[in-house]
């Protein structure tokens, strides 16, 4: 079973299907989900995450719904929480109540940005929405900015029962790296491998990789190799991250890695097809095993992704 | 050139590490201490910039150029306490890398896992001193080497998921002003910081000398302060 762990899908803004309306995103602009079906079907991808985009309300996530409910052997969703919001443990609940919303996506751990101020987890503002993860065993989809890097071991050592995938090769893009590039695709300037690292990984991975004996400590996470079109300065199969993965592979394992074509940005360049071969490009000496968790017994195991496609 | 004493050729050949309590004196761990605080407070703000920019990390914290900011920085590297013994162990033909003047943030997850610092293949002698600036515990981040894995022939070791399951591996807790001296050719790391406090030392890198590592202009901005032929010579400006 091959599941792609992060796509977008989002219809033109309407009554029905309302979301937010951006440069980039315009009320035209369309990713609908029988587009994604098709790529699916080309090239032999079962089941798929859909990650909610175009606002946080719970109004936005109408499309979201519709198509998870309306192919529920397919999909499994990813919803967003608004920064503000009063009472996350109740949005939380009232998306996932039909149980098709696995977890939430956090961009922001909302605790202190210099890394020697005290750290106490449960003044981050995001505390509450951990503890609820905790509660009602929500997977967490961080994508996290370089200012929160350091933040993350204190929340994984706080809630080890909360499954937890770090997207995009775990890289935490730093203030005003994000962009957009004239493909219309997320861009983000990053030294690899990130800096973030020694916060999030630890291990003093990526200077000789050979050196290190170290396996990553929480069990809880997983993480993407994805987005890598944002992060290369190559043109696919973005060789120049080749090492950053095999540094990923030999610290979390396959059974912690999740392949992702990250749809629909990956549409045009380099296409669907090339984003299924990615990984085998860039890790080619993995065995079959390895493979068939990345490109899908990790996200079947890990998020209990049902076996019904 | 006061030789060592044949027990610490010993140890360090076993071993690959000696301990050097009290490395400075009362005086000198004072005056460190308040240079380097105010060092490190002067460039924290544009460090922590730079860890929004993700230019920098946050898990650790070195001061830029310390052996520029202050005389005491710079009679650390040839200390009368530990530049008998890297003299020794390198056959008198010893080179100053560089120096890391660094703060640890306190956190669940250590900024460096087990690991060995270079080729082993096709390095020199490779030689590091940990000097504690504060005390450190054994819960504060303290550092950590397996006796015996600086020779070639030995282990193999295991990829770990938790530090203190490495086997054979020693913790060095200790009191402000002490110093390991280790062979970089073994396996370290630097422990778990739980006590909300960052870990303060510095780290001196040392290598036997080598063609490829004699870089007489790097240090060249410090040469009206390397008054000393030894001096000069650590530091790349005569061999």
């Amino acid at each position: 079973m091959r599941i792609d762990a992060h796509v977008q899908v989002f219809a033109r803004a309407s009554a029905e299907f309302p979301r937010l309306l951006t440069d980039q995103m315009p009320a035209e602009r369309a990713a609908p989900v029988e587009g994604l079906l098709g790529e699916m079907e080309r090239h032999h991808i079962d089941g798929a995450i859909l990650v909610q985009t175009g606002g946080a309300e719970l109004e936005h996530h109408a499309y979201l719904r519709h198509c998870l409910k309306t192919h529920p052997n397919r999909f499994r969703g990813i919803a967003l929480i608004p920064p503000t919001c009063d009472a996350p443990a109740d949005h939380m609940d009232r998306l996932a109540a039909a149980g098709d919303i696995l977890g939430f996506r956090l961009f922001d751990l909302g605790g202190p940005a210099d890394p020697l101020a005290p750290i106490d987890v449960a003044t981050f503002s995001t505390f509450p929405i951990w503890r609820r993860a905790a509660e009602k065993d929500y997977v967490l989809w961080l994508y996290p900015r370089a200012r929160d890097a350091h933040l993350l071991p204190f929340l994984f050592d706080a809630f080890p029962q909360v499954r937890v995938v770090c997207n995009h090769l775990m890289v935490c893009p730093g203030e005003d790296k994000f962009s957009w590039d004239d493909k219309g695709r997320p861009r983000v300037e990053v030294e690899m491998p990130p800096q973030t690292r020694y916060s999030t990984m630890g291990l003093k991975i990526g200077r000789i990789p050979d050196n290190t004996r170290g396996i990553y400590p929480y069990e809880n996470v997983c993480v993407h190799l994805s987005g890598q079109y944002a992060f290369s300065n190559e043109s696919h199969p973005y060789r120049d991250l080749a090492e950053w993965h095999r540094n990923l592979l030999s610290t979390f394992g396959s059974a912690r890695l999740l392949w992702a074509s990250d749809f629909p940005w990956t549409s045009a360049d380099p296409g669907y097809g090339s984003m299924v071969r990615v990984v085998d490009e860039l890790l080619p000496g993995l065995r079959p095993r390895e493979r068939s968790n990345i490109m899908g017994g990790t996200a079947r195991s890990f998020l209990r992704f049902p076996l019904c496609a | 050139m006061t030789r060592p004493a044949e027990s610490h050729y010993g140890q360090f050949a076993k071993e690959g590490y000696l301990v050097l309590e009290n490395a400075l004196s009362c005086d000198e761990l004072r005056r460190l201490q308040r240079a380097f605080d105010r060092c490190a407070a002067a460039a924290r703000p544009a460090w922590v910039r730079e860890v929004a920019a993700g230019t920098r990390p946050a898990a650790f914290f070195d001061i830029p150029d310390p052996l520029s900011r202050e005389p005491l920085f710079l009679e650390l590297v040839d200390h009368p306490s530990y530049i008998d013994l890297l003299l020794a162990f390198t056959n008198d033909e010893l080179l100053f890398i560089g120096a890391q003047f660094r703060v640890v943030p306190s956190s669940p997850l250590s900024y460096v896992g087990w690991h060995y610092d270079v080729d082993r293949q096709n390095t020199p002698t490779h030689l590091k001193i940990q000097l504690y600036v504060e005390d450190v515990s054994a819960d504060g981040g303290p550092f950590a080497f397996v006796p015996g894995s600086h020779k070639l022939d030995s282990g193999p070791y295991p990829p770990v998921r938790q530090l203190e399951s490495m086997p054979g591996h020693r913790t060095f807790p200790g009191s402000a002003g002490s110093a390991i001296l280790f062979d970089s050719f073994g396996l370290h790391t630097s422990m778990v910081n739980r006590t909300g406090r960052a870990r303060k030392s510095i780290i001196l890198i040392y290598e036997k000398w080598s063609a490829e590592k004699f870089a007489g202009q790097r240090y060249a901005h410090l040469a009206e302060r390397l008054d000393t032929p030894l001096r000069r010579r650590l530091f790349g400006l005569e061999h």
